[in-house]
């Protein structure tokens, strides 16, 4: 399937300050999770793929059309950005149905469309009264069903789930599951990494402007040779099973607990690893391991800090 | 799945600028920059209802005369230009600021129609501030003429066009200015008083160059001047002035639209 959003070589810079430096990605159908500090790129990156930017080098196309430039894509593309911005005047539903009609829907289909989206965004309610009295989740919800309300193919949300309460993050984070398992493309921005965890293992880890690591999670982190994956196992015999792990070459640590009587283990070939602690795992009695650093938030700490 | 859109192309100009006309006049018209300018543009007729309820002893002017002066100076002189300042140079700068730019920009819409939008809810929200204004201020002060109502009415109609044409143009001016600085208030003030201010009533051709010289004219029933205001005021036929003030609206409209559909935008949180 030809992908969706596009980056062959896209820099961006604002005067002397480089925003965006050579990202180069393809997206297709699936969520995607954009992971970066402040100030690593991932607004300039989601301006850039919405085309409210201009790549200062580069390309970045969005349907197969230029991002810059091309209106025609948003018949196809929906954004619920990060400014916590609405029409403060106008009601839920007002809302949602001024911006479908922008998008050409006569005020039946508009109508219709935004009654869905808003029953989706649980916020039926609340859809009669205006956006300004409404509170940071709710303001989070309605911009989501703005975004959500054309049933666009390509998704860019920035920072979702802020500001909402933990049964609506669940259900948000739902919908975009869905939306990925439906084919869409969702390319999500976010800093609340166990929350994105949940909703997909595909992200892309951007620094200082610099796309660092791009793909599955695990494929991620084995990418991360320097940094050893630590592993915490509970065996009947933690002292003979050490006596027998020591002797890996890619063994970079190994402590004996002895509080729990766990053994922490770290490594940088984990398949060795898994693989000679299976062979000794009638022998030493290993009755459980797992690896405790293999989250979002410990590879998003690995790769930052270098 | 299927996205549920109508076609993959930007929409049509026309149907897509009466949506985004339609949405903005509704942010625009009842907002608290809306009712400070009615205020303003009522002081006419809170001043011809003062002069009917009190008519100082011995006044030279007829109330014909005083709408004159009420027209030229008040509105087209000096307050539309300003409210056309106020409303016209925030066309896209409020969007900026109240960060709801990105809205219309992910729309399968032309930066062409959003300008045009904008625009035209400008005029339409201007319009609607400013004619009731007018009518109510010729009736309170035309009506107790001894010619009675009717006697100026072509004059109302020609003025209503006048103020149309002068909240036009300046409105053009203003939104060229906006979405050419980021900040144009400072700019137009300067513009509107120094420039527009003085070097209308200097000596020779300089009036040519100022807008006003051209608004001004259009008032056929402009109260006489004297002294050295007689001087150095310099008029234009009606014709002249339309084509002035509408070629310099029209270029200004036209470079507007050249510059917001190319420029950047960057709203950030």
């Amino acid at each position: 399937m030809t992908p969706r959003v596009v980056f062959k070589k896209a820099s961006r810079w604002y005067g002397p300050v480089m925003a965006l430096n050579d990202v180069s990605f393809e997206l297709g159908p699936g969520v995607y999770g954009l992971l970066g500090p402040n100030g690593a790129g991932k607004s300039s990156l989601l301006k850039l793929a919405c085309g409210q930017l201009r790549p200062s080098q580069g390309t970045v196309e969005l349907l197969g059309r230029p991002a810059f430039g091309s209106p025609e894509v948003f018949h196809s593309v929906g954004l619920c950005s990060d400014t916590d911005a609405l029409f403060e005047d106008f009601t839920g539903f007002q809302f949602v149905c001024a911006l479908l009609s922008l998008n050409g829907f006569g005020s039946i289909q508009a109508s219709r469309l935004a009654t869905e989206v808003i029953e989706t965004v649980d916020l039926k309610d609340a859809m009669h009264r205006k956006v300004g009295g409404y509170s940071k989740g709710m303001r989070q919800r309605i911009k989501l069903a703005q975004a959500l309300a054309h049933k666009p193919e390509v998704l860019f949300l920035d920072e979702p789930l802020t500001g909402m309460d933990p049964q609506n993050r669940k259900r948000i984070s739902d919908l975009m599951k869905r939306l990925g398992d439906e084919g869409r493309t969702v390319l999500v921005s976010t800093h609340i990494l166990h929350e994105l965890e949940q909703v997909t293992r595909r992200v892309l880890l951007i620094h200082n402007g610099r796309v660092l690591a791009e793909g599955d999670l695990g494929e991620i982190r084995d990418l991360l040779d320097r940094h050893p994956r630590s592993v915490r196992l509970r065996a009947r015999d933690p002292r003979g099973l050490a006596r027998e792990l020591v002797l890996l070459p890619d063994l970079v640590s190994l402590t004996l607990e002895d509080a729990s009587g766990h053994l922490l283990a770290e490594i940088r070939k984990p398949d060795a690893f898994f693989a000679r602690v299976q062979e000794l795992s009638v022998a030493c009695g290993v009755e459980e391991m797992w690896v405790t650093d293999e989250n979002l938030e410990s590879v998003f700490s690995y790769l930052v800090s270098k | 799945m299927t996205s549920e859109t109508l076609s993959l192309a930007t929409r049509p100009l026309w149907p897509a600028t009466k949506d985004v006309l339609l949405i903005s006049i509704e942010r625009m018209l009842p907002r608290p920059r809306s009712f400070w300018v009615f205020l303003l543009l009522s002081l006419p007729v809170a001043f011809g209802a003062l002069l009917r309820i009190y008519p100082p002893p011995g006044l030279p002017l007829t109330g014909f005369e005083l709408y004159g002066m009420v027209i030229a100076l008040f509105f087209v002189r000096n307050l539309l230009p300003l409210v056309a300042l106020l409303f016209g140079s925030a066309l896209i700068s409020d969007a900026v600021d109240s960060k709801t730019l990105t809205y219309f920009l992910t729309r399968p819409i032309s930066r062409l129609s959003i300008f045009l939008g904008e625009f035209l809810a400008y005029l339409v929200t201007v319009l609607t501030l400013t004619v009731p204004c007018v009518v109510v201020t010729y009736l309170v002060l035309c009506a107790a003429t001894p010619q009675g109502a009717g006697f100026g009415a072509p004059d109302l109609v020609q003025d209503l066009a006048a103020c149309a044409l002068t909240l036009f143009t300046y409105g053009a001016v203003f939104a060229l200015l906006g979405v050419s600085l980021k900040r144009p208030l400072i700019p137009g003030l300067l513009f509107l008083f120094v420039w527009e201010g003085f070097v209308a009533n200097f000596p020779g051709d300089a009036p040519n160059y100022t807008l006003t010289a051209y608004a001004r004219s259009l008032i056929r029933h402009r109260p006489a001047e004297e002294g050295l205001a007689e001087l150095f005021s310099k008029f234009f036929g009606v014709g002249e002035s339309v084509l002035v003030l509408g070629f310099v609206g029209v270029v200004s409209l036209a470079l507007a639209i050249w510059i917001f559909s190319r420029r950047e935008y960057v709203i950030s949180s």
